[in-house]
């Protein structure tokens, strides 16, 4: 036997042994995503028993392990349902603060996000600077030790209940666009911060306005060189979106909607549209979109598991959008006039209606279809960039509008 | 080679990717679509001494025994190429519902040719309507003083003016049963029908009062070609897969290459979102392909509705990539010198050939419980 193969079993033996003396399954887990935990307390044991990031360094929470090391960790925690751990990989704003923050604002930050005892949002998006989000216009300007924020931030989910933000504003206006920005983690309670609900179509509100006035941020807070903030975007942008996958919501009426591949088709049979030759196709067209995306998902985590990087996760997301707007589209055309209605006595109008208006969420949210075009025809195909006018120019000759 | 590992599966497909390389060159395509037999001889026995027109056939009866994800591979090169071959008719349908059939004398007689390539055959179901329905077989079978005697029709019968032997679905007073009859017999007449794919061989037969060898079987004879004809879906999935995969590519190639208004046309957001659409188009088609295979070998329950799924969307997907791929050649694509209308007409071929897509969606409802 491998001396590789007894550490593994060794490892196996400890983590279960500490969860079954420390984990308690009755607390349900509810309410992650923004950084706070409901379980704070069972987080800060896992983080001091190492087990929330055991591929990082040892001078730094972790074991040193290899990836193939962690995955026990993980399978061992996820077989008891505890939170935790693969955090190394899971944890976008600790691994963010971890490559990028100086030493002594890591050694209090990290442990807090790693044990979920702050809370956390994003100010990146601004009315003036969405697909295009090199063009931020809230400024940071250097007063002592500190910067004051200037500025207005959109579609932040969590404002409200926020700790912090994980800022990114222009520090310096005479260089091109990517080289004035500058990345900070913003203290969000504070009188200079005011969070506004922001309504959507849909009639709800999952997202905030932010309005930023004169708000302090210590310049220990800075994240990265002074306007270096553009790469360190790009690390956080990279763990949101390996972390985000395809979590498109479904109906929200409350009425039973049927599941699986036959899904369609029983709403069709339900509506008194199965007969219906030209809907049969239809129904085969958006099932179909779905089980191919399900296919290609499945394959390309294959090609991922054999070594070789996929090119087709990338298209995960676009296919969504398609399924997405085609399935509602689909669903209003089986219940035809009964879609003029809402409300809760109209359940499969509402559903309809409310998928219509949500696969936006997705089309647009997190780099639109078309910018997600590009970035797959560059990246993955290799198609040469559109030139870009405003690349080398100062940005503060940039036209905005 | 059942149970294959799938290192063993890549070095097979990658010797007959050096295979098509040397046989089936553009020139060589362009060349084999003019003349009558629409294939090679020597690329047919290279073929065979490879193993591919034995691929399905069982190791007792000289093939390699190979199951419906090595078959899927082996016709994504075959596509990619637009090899001029009888390989859907001779090295898929025919033996596939032969051995579907299950009937010793009929494999032990016909398989051996049929792998080692000295024998080609295909499979007349289809009457002039061209549906892959029984209610569209309109060849009758009548038995008198201890033969049976054929009358009647089957149209769109893939490369029949190549094949030595024909295997014809024909309606008996018993229901539907399967003769073995050589292409050469008294009273078949085989008429070469002209075709927009100008790679694909296919005739038109008429049967008149031809003495033909009844084959039987022990199970439902419908059930047999339907067990024949998922194979071959399979396999155009997969041809499908790798000539769609081969435009894209070639397409994608051209638009970093060609300059307009200074910078490469792929670098315009119009042409780049096409690219990218296509790639989709192709990476769903190869999935799709490949996992009606697997769920076809491992006898899955899905298995049925897989293969229509694959059967519509594969033969969209080649469509659409190869018309796409022309508008996005522009001018250089509208002429007959350029490859790409080569693809097209295949990939229009390939869309109809065993049921419309159409058929295939209607199909995939009724498996999902519509």
């Amino acid at each position: 036997m491998s001396t590789d193969l007894v550490n593994d079993q060794a490892l196996e033996a400890e983590v279960k042994a500490w969860l079954a003396e420390h984990w308690k399954p009755e607390a349900l887990v509810t309410g992650e995503g923004f950084g706070r935990h409901p379980q704070q307390a069972f987080m800060t044991k896992v983080v001091e028993a190492r087990w929330a990031v055991p591929t990082w360094p040892k001078a730094w929470w972790g074991r040193d392990l290899a990836p193939a090391q962690a995955k026990i960790i993980e399978r061992a925690f996820a077989a008891v349902g505890a939170p935790g751990a693969g955090q190394d990989k899971s944890n976008l704003w600790a691994n963010t603060a971890m490559a990028h923050a100086t030493p002594a604002f890591k050694e209090t930050i990290v442990p807090a996000l790693l044990s979920g005892a702050v809370g956390m949002c994003l100010l990146y998006s601004e009315p003036g600077a969405g697909s295009d989000l090199a063009a931020v216009r809230t400024r940071a300007d250097r007063r002592g030790d500190n910067y004051i924020i200037n500025g207005q931030k959109v579609w932040t989910s969590g404002a409200a209940v926020a700790d912090y933000g994980m800022l990114i504003a222009r520090t310096d206006w005479d260089v091109p666009k990517h080289k004035g920005i500058s990345f900070f983690f913003l203290p969000m309670k504070q009188t200079g911060i005011e969070v506004r609900p922001l309504r959507q179509v849909t009639n709800e509100a999952q997202f905030n306005e932010v309005f930023i006035t004169d708000a302090i941020v210590s310049a220990e807070n800075l994240l990265g060189p002074l306007n270096g903030g553009w790469g360190v975007l790009q690390t956080a942008l990279a763990y949101e979106r390996s972390v985000m996958g395809d979590a498109a919501r479904g109906p929200r009426s409350g009425k039973d909607n049927p599941k699986g591949d036959g899904a369609l088709i029983e709403l069709a049979r339900e509506a008194g549209r199965l007969n219906d030759p030209v809907i049969r196709q239809e129904l085969a067209q958006v099932t179909a979109y779905k089980v191919l995306n399900r296919l290609n998902n499945a394959r390309a985590k294959a090609d991922m598991a054999q070594g070789t990087s996929s090119a087709i996760m990338s298209l995960g997301k676009l296919a969504m959008s398609r399924i997405l707007h085609e399935e509602a589209r689909l669903r209003t055309k089986l219940l035809g006039a009964a879609s003029l209605l809402e409300g809760p006595d109209h359940p499969r109008a509402e559903d309809a209606n409310f998928l219509s208006l949500n696969a936006y969420f997705t089309s647009i949210g997190g780099g639109t279809d078309q910018i997600q075009r590009n970035i797959i025809g560059e990246r993955v195909l290799g198609l040469p960039k559109e030139p870009e006018i405003d690349r080398e120019m100062p940005f503060r000759d940039v036209r905005s509008g | 080679m059942s149970g294959v590992s799938s290192d063993e599966l890549m070095a097979f497909v990658e010797s007959l990717h050096r295979l098509l390389k040397d046989h089936s060159s553009e020139v060589e395509v362009r060349r084999l679509s003019q003349t009558p037999e629409g294939f090679d001889p020597k690329t047919w026995q290279a073929l065979s001494a490879l193993g591919v027109t034995g691929l399905i056939i069982d190791q007792d009866h000289g093939g390699l025994g190979a199951g419906p994800v090595e078959l899927e591979r082996v016709m994504e090169a075959v596509g990619a190429s637009l090899l001029c071959a009888p390989l859907l008719s001779s090295a898929v349908l025919a033996p596939a519902l032969l051995q579907a059939l299950g009937n010793p004398e009929a494999k032990a007689r016909l398989l051996p040719g049929l792998a080692d390539g000295s024998r080609i055959a295909t499979v007349a179901v289809t009457g002039p309507l061209g549906g892959w329905v029984a209610e569209h077989v309109a060849v009758e079978a009548k038995h008198s003083d201890n033969t049976w005697h054929l009358n009647g029709q089957a149209s769109f019968v893939t490369h029949a003016q190549v094949a030595d032997t024909v295997l014809v679905v024909a309606k008996t007073s018993a229901g539907l049963a399967v003769f073995e009859i050589e292409a050469k017999a008294k009273g078949v007449n085989i008429c070469a029908l002209p075709t927009f794919d100008h790679t694909l061989r296919m005739a038109e037969m008429e049967f008149a009062n031809a003495p033909a060898r009844r084959i039987e079987s022990q199970r439902p004879v419908w059930d047999a070609v339907q067990e024949a004809l998922n194979l071959a879906l399979i396999a155009l999935a997969g041809e499908q897969a790798g000539g769609a995969r081969h435009v894209l590519d070639m397409t994608v190639d051209y638009v970093k290459n060609r300059y307009q208004f200074g910078r490469a046309i792929g670098s315009f957001q119009a042409v780049k979102h096409m690219a990218t659409d296509l790639l989709m188009e192709s990476e769903s088609c190869t999935s799709a392909a490949r996992y009606a295979a697997e769920a076809l070998a491992a006898n899955q329950a899905d298995a049925p509705q897989s293969i229509s799924l694959a059967a519509f969307a594969c033969a969209d997907a080649f469509c659409q990539i190869t018309a796409t791929s022309i508008q996005m050649h522009g001018g250089i694509a509208f002429t007959w010198a350029h490859p790409a209308h080569l693809y097209l007409r295949r990939a229009r071929a390939d869309a109809q050939l065993f049921g419309p897509p159409d058929y295939h969606r209607e199909r995939y409802v009724q498996q999902l419980g519509g």
